[in-house]
């Protein structure tokens, strides 16, 4: 997949998943990872990107047993960025599936 | 590659790409590791599975870093620096104006004052029998109160002119560098309802007493003196010339 692509796809993943509720960084980049072919290794690139785009905020909370965690939160303009990115998504993705499945019946 | 090399790595493509905050981006892929050996995974699975640290780095340099784009985003910024002294005058004009107009406001509260009060301190005022001037002095009162309602109104326009101008050089340079705008706002002032309803009262009402108490003033006057030049009968030119 053009990687381009599929990068701007994962922001709409995170921010997706932030919508939830916060995550700190090793959770995303482990949950995007296990379902999304990627090297774990970008998905801190792209949680900077929407931080310094004012998206998302951060935050430490002590954790027991271990160093200060880094938990990363929507910011109102992310939960806006998030709603229009989600609609023009879906919209795009329905596009592309019906042109696709219609593809595949003038084959048959 | 060893979680030390990893690290040195990325810190070294990092440094080399003059990103900020390098340190806080280490220490984040240094905590990636403490988790995933806490879960057992050796140093060497753990690089393997987040990918090569020179294209990691490659992904921390921010998107606008393009140098066409930065070009526009720079000449908008000083376009608009440029803008800066003709606005600045422009909105200096503004508000000389409501001064000014504020200053009338108030010397037209004090003409009132100085009539009701009949205390015409170093003759500021031509001299009138006490109730005709009463009467314009409810025209001025009524007048001072129509343009405090009109430089409230005036001052309110000028804010929300500064602040709409301000949202306008936001989304440009927001446009430009590619970030997310922020809605326009409206030229005209945002007072709220309420406020709004009182205030175009205040302004009516105080028009129609000016109006009113300003006519029957010079009715009463003329009716008075007997003569349509009731300043002669009082003498005001007269006085002028005397002193």
């Amino acid at each position: 997949m053009n990687p381009q692509y599929k990068k701007g796809v994962l922001e709409l993943c995170v921010l997706s998943l932030l919508k939830r509720r916060d995550y700190y960084g090793y959770e995303l980049s482990e949950y995007l990872a296990n379902h999304i072919r990627i090297a774990v290794g970008t998905v801190y690139p792209i949680l900077r990107k929407l931080k310094n785009d004012g998206l998302l905020t951060t935050y430490l909370q002590e954790e027991s047993g271990g160093p200060p965690r880094k938990y990363y939160s929507l910011t109102s303009s992310g939960h806006k960025q998030f709603e229009k990115d989600r609609a023009d998504y879906l919209t795009f993705a329905r596009t592309v599936e019906e042109l696709l499945e219609d593809g595949h019946h003038d084959e048959k | 590659m060893t979680k030390n090399e990893f690290l040195s790595t990325l810190a070294a493509e990092l440094k080399r790409r003059t990103i900020a905050d390098t340190d806080e981006i280490v220490s984040e892929y240094e905590q990636h590791f403490t988790f995933k050996m806490a879960d057992g995974y050796s140093e060497e699975e753990i690089v393997a599975k987040l990918g090569d640290p020179v294209l990691i780095a490659a992904q921390f340099e921010p998107a606008d870093s393009d140098p066409d784009k930065l070009r526009t985003k720079w000449m908008v910024r000083g376009a608009f620096v440029v803008a800066a002294v003709p606005v600045a005058l422009f909105f200096l004009m503004l508000i000389v104006t409501a001064v000014t107009l504020m200053a009338f406001a108030m010397s037209f509260g004090a003409l009132a004052v100085i009539l009701f009060a009949d205390i015409n301190v170093y003759s500021l005022i031509p001299p009138m029998p006490y109730w005709n001037g009463a009467v314009f002095g409810i025209a001025a009162a009524a007048l001072a109160v129509l343009l405090a309602v009109g430089c409230v109104y005036y001052v309110a326009f000028i804010r929300q002119l500064a602040r709409a101008y301000g949202r306008l050089r936001h989304n440009l340079i927001a446009s430009v560098s590619g970030t997310a705008p922020l809605p326009y706002l409206a030229v005209h002032p945002q007072l709220g309802g309420k406020i709004n309803r009182r205030l175009r009262l205040a302004a009516l009402l105080s028009f129609a007493l000016c109006a009113i108490s300003m006519l029957l003033g010079i009715i009463v006057a003329v009716l008075s003196t007997g003569t349509i030049e009731f300043w002669h009968a009082w003498n005001w030119f007269a006085m002028v010339m005397v002193r």
